[in-house]
């Protein structure tokens, strides 16, 4: 399939609150008609300041806890002990890189409940990984779930979450809009803020002189709707 | 075990020296132990005959944690290491080190409540425990090399998450006052020579499972946040140090966090701000401990607090003091807490730009970068006191050798330049020479080696010497009488915080009485500092509380250097705390409920198997003569104050053995010799215990 999305004919189903888009422009490649999942923005998504970050890991504790009644960072999904002790870069730093053992920065790991695509979406065999209101946060639905850990292949910020007790993938799903972790961290680390659409903004210091061709205009109009 | 959250429902066995690994049922035999030092003295009580010496394979280490820890109960970061003490003079007896950092959470998360060692390696080992599973790996490599190296090589094949808890060169070469340590900066005293005696380099622990929680979550959440509420900064000091906006009162509390003071060495800066105690999304902010014990000097240096896992708190700082690379080839960036963060500093008298100046900071720096690699530990503060009343006063020069006193530049020393300690604290750690050998055994073996009276130590205030080879830890100066009482119970420093956490949470004395009527029946339970009255019942009520409430959280891996939570921050609860937190924290975690009295009567349960375990290996029942001791200069005060008057710590000698009487009672101990009756054991199942010691004709 090609990287680029490039949609000319297409029917919108709902599922879910998500939209699955049928391309039906894959003739050419003997491909037979896959739906494509784009789905509704987000409406916020958690992000995190290093610099404030304390390694306590309650953040982590108050997402697995307050919302599966255990203490687990494995199944948290924010993700900050894997960054704890060496940062992002790895133990391979030694004491020359991040984390406690290096230059003392904490790196919190967040879901980015991305546009689109949606790796781990797309990733899903049995489509599992849903918009869910009220905060279009893609979560993954346990009924449809199977298991298979793709998802957590297709993450790039490997952001999925495994939960071996009942066999499913997790995510961050925002807490419906109070996520435990920005209530839980005790350094102001964390913050719950609203996704801005700026698709159709002119950046600040540049003259608006990009051009997108009327044709390629009207698809990206089908979701960002004016 | 299904049926309880909490605990992970397993011990680890390891014997070293057939390297046998087995497991144990942690409920089928510790539940009424509930874990840490319970679990500890459990096993040195059943399985640890008299007579053992620390450095024996018959001796065990017991790494305990409790049924909180890993959750997200507030400050359950507190791994119990109990086993027979090495610098216990003149007779080892068994006592507990406590290490924080990751390591007690990641053991849960890897399915054990504890780790046994026993035995010893036949070469140098390290234990890998991953997810239910443990592995003995060759150690040769790692022989001879310090934490840090040691740790980043664990990691480096168990992977970055993991917590490793390592001896250093000092712990090797079985020095007693030694050191193991995880998470960088965690210690615990006194294992290190222990572990080395068992050619044991380091526990790597990784574990991807979880803690359950057994009751309902939303219960659980509110208890949680309740806890969180009644936080106050560091040893739970609920008063602000400097006027703030919403506080009533200020004092010279820990509690450091204000406009203006920042984490100056943070990308950008970090203002630590107002910390309105309503917000709980700044309780990281109100402690600083480098600026609290280095001076106004060490916020500039602050790169952010750090600390345990699950604790807000963040009691050990991390800095960044740039000049050290250059000067002493350290690293720039160090960290640590009170008696760690000051153990370079605290060998020298003075420093050429005052005490609180850039030269005592920088031997700070060059203390932790050395003793916490080499893995030597301080003893309280007691082995710096000690070096330069044997310095100072002349001994030291008459006891080793004049070639080996030649070889130091004692004019640096005099002047207050940390490159000394490049010359003294690596010798510590390798048994070089007669000081620093003698340093290494701990005050007690030390005074004895070269000649020189306990009673001399004894006399003087400014040593801080209490008993047993060990220093008074928040005796009269912080609690009048309740702190003498709690001093004289353990076989180190008593290192229980009970009491001085509330004594000096910087409430006015007038609150302070409020409260202290609540929880002990009299506001006459408390007194102002140094402004004390004499003896009464209430603070023996007072200090057999504190007492358990130590043994309490030192067993469910609660924090007792920042509990309890009595008292709170918050002016619309008339600054009460919670008493019973530990007890509803444990009911939901666990589901098995159990009240204040009801955990309190398992506290006492686990202090009493230790005065047990005290009694049988001292082999006297006398404890009141023989263990329960105070030093002279309790009842001295140097300017020759009366007791009793404003201004003095000075302690009355008549009123102290009515302090002991009073404390005895209220234990339901024989007041002559100062040993449990048989009914205390039995009041508390302890019958078998109780047993034991009527063969060995050890009860009243």
């Amino acid at each position: 399939m090609d990287v680029n999305h490039i949609f000319s004919r297409r029917e919108f189903i709902l599922v879910s609150g998500a939209m699955v888009v049928a391309v039906s422009a894959l003739e050419a490649w003997g491909a037979k008609e896959a739906p494509l999942i784009i789905m509704d923005q987000a409406k916020g998504l958690v992000i995190a300041d290093p610099t404030k970050c304390v390694g306590c890991r309650r953040c982590e504790l108050a997402c697995s806890e307050f919302n599966d009644g255990k203490a687990s960072p494995t199944i948290a999904r924010i993700k900050v002990t894997r960054n704890l002790n060496f940062g992002p870069t790895g133990l391979y730093t030694g004491q020359r890189g991040q984390g406690a053992w290096g230059n003392g920065l904490v790196i919190q790991d967040v879901c980015k409940q991305c546009p689109h695509p949606v790796p781990c979406a797309n990733a899903c065999p049995n489509d599992a990984i849903v918009v869910s209101p009220p905060t279009n946060a893609r979560v993954v639905d346990p009924n449809k779930c199977i298991g298979c850990k793709m998802c957590q292949r297709a993450c790039p910020w490997e952001m999925m979450s495994f939960d071996s007790d009942t066999n499913k993938a997790t995510k961050c799903f925002l807490c419906d809009g109070k996520p435990k972790c920005v209530e839980a961290c005790p350094a102001e680390a964390l913050s719950y803020v609203a996704w801005r659409d700026l698709t159709d903004k002119a950046p600040p210091r540049v003259a608006p002189t990009s051009v997108v061709s009327p044709d390629k205009a009207q698809t990206c109009n089908n979701c960002h709707k004016k | 075990m299904a049926n309880h959250g909490g605990w992970a429902g397993k011990v680890l066995r390891i014997d070293l020296s057939t390297r046998r690994i087995s497991t144990e049922d942690t409920i089928e035999k510790y539940k009424d132990y509930l874990g840490g030092t319970g679990i500890g003295y459990k096993v040195m009580w059943d399985e640890v005959p008299t007579g053992t010496k620390p450095f024996d394979p018959a001796n065990k280490i017991v790494f305990g944690v409790g049924p909180l820890a890993g959750t997200g109960a507030p400050c359950n970061g507190r791994t119990a290491v109990t086993t027979l003490w090495p610098t216990c003079w003149p007779k080892p007896l068994v006592a507990s080190g406590h290490m924080g950092g990751h390591f007690a959470a990641e053991l849960k998360y890897a399915g054990f409540d504890a780790i046994i060692i026993e035995g010893k390696a036949d070469r140098p080992v390290w234990l890998r425990v991953v997810d239910g599973k443990a592995e003995i790996k060759d150690a040769r490599h790692l022989w001879g090399q310090g934490i840090r190296r040691t740790t980043v090589d664990i990691n480096q094949q168990m992977g970055p998450e993991s917590s490793v808890a390592a001896i250093g060169q000092s712990g090797e070469n079985l020095v007693p006052m030694s050191v193991v340590i995880n998470s960088y900066s965690h210690s615990a005293g006194g294992i290190g020579g222990v572990m080395g005696s068992k050619n044991l380099k380091a526990i790597g622990v990784r574990g991807t499972g979880s803690v359950r929680i057994a009751e309902n979550k939303e219960e659980w959440e509110k208890v949680v946040k309740l806890h969180l509420s009644l936080l106050g900064s560091v040893n739970q000091h609920v008063v602000p140090n400097s006027p703030q906006p919403w506080a009533e009162y200020y004092s010279p509390t820990r509690w450091l966090g204000s406009k203006g003071r920042k984490w100056g060495s943070a990308e950008p800066n970090i203002e630590t701000g107002a910390c309105d105690p309503h917000n709980l999304n700044r309780i990281a902010y109100r402690t600083n401990n480098a600026a609290f014990f280095l001076g106004e000097k060490a916020w500039q240096y602050t790169v952010r607090g750090n600390g345990c896992s699950s604790c807000p708190i963040r009691c050990h700082t991390i800095l960044k003091v740039p000049s050290v690379s250059s000067k002493y080839g350290i690293r720039a960036v160090g960290q640590n807490t009170c008696a760690g963060l000051v153990f370079g500093r605290e060998f020298f008298k003075t420093f050429p730009d005052g005490p609180r100046g850039q030269t005592a900071i920088e031997a700070c720096m060059v203390g932790m970068s050395l003793t916490d690699d080499l893995g030597i530990w301080e003893n309280y503060g007691q082995m710096q006191r000690d070096f330069q009343q044997l310095y100072y006063s002349g001994a030291m020069k008459n006891k080793v050798g004049e070639d080996e006193f030649k070889g130091f530049s004692w004019d640096q020393y005099e002047k207050g330049d940390p490159t000394f300690l490049f010359e003294l604290l690596p010798r510590i750690a390798n048994k070089q020479g007669e000081l620093a050998t003698a340093l290494g055994l701990g005050t007690g073996y030390l005074l004895e080696r070269w000649g020189i009276s306990e009673q001399d130590w004894q006399q003087n205030q400014k040593i801080a010497y209490w008993k047993m080879g060990h220093p008074r830890h928040h005796a009269n100066e912080d609690a009048g009488q309740c702190g003498v009482i709690i001093n004289t119970q353990y076989n180190r420093d008593s290192q229980c915080h009970s009491h001085v956490n509330f004594t000096r949470n910087g409430l006015p004395i007038k609150v302070q009485k409020q409260l202290a009527a609540e929880i002990w029946g009299s506001p006459d339970a408390v007194d102002a500092v140094a402004a004390y009255s004499p003896m009464n019942i209430y603070k023996a009520k007072m200090a057999k509380w504190s007492l358990l409430r130590k043994e309490l959280h030192d067993s469910l891996s609660l924090c007792n250097w920042m509990g309890p939570w009595i008292a709170s921050p918050l002016k619309e609860r008339n600054y009460r705390g919670e008493n019973s937190i530990e007890s509803l924290l444990y009911s939901l975690a666990t589901g098995d409920k159990k009240s204040r009295d009801e955990l309190d009567e398992v506290a006492e349960r686990i202090f009493l198997l230790h005065r047990a375990l005290t009694i049988r290996d001292m082999g006297t029942k006398e404890m009141r003569t023989e263990h329960d001791t105070i030093p002279d200069w309790v009842f001295i005060d140097p300017t020759g104050k009366a007791s009793f008057t404003a201004g003095t710590n000075r302690m009355d000698r008549e009123d102290i053995k009515l302090a002991m009487d009073m404390y005895y009672e209220e234990m339901g101990w024989d007041k002559k010799s100062g040993s449990p009756t048989v009914a205390a054991y039995q009041r508390l199942r302890l019958g078998e215990v109780a047993d034991g010691l009527t063969n060995r004709g050890l009860v009243p």
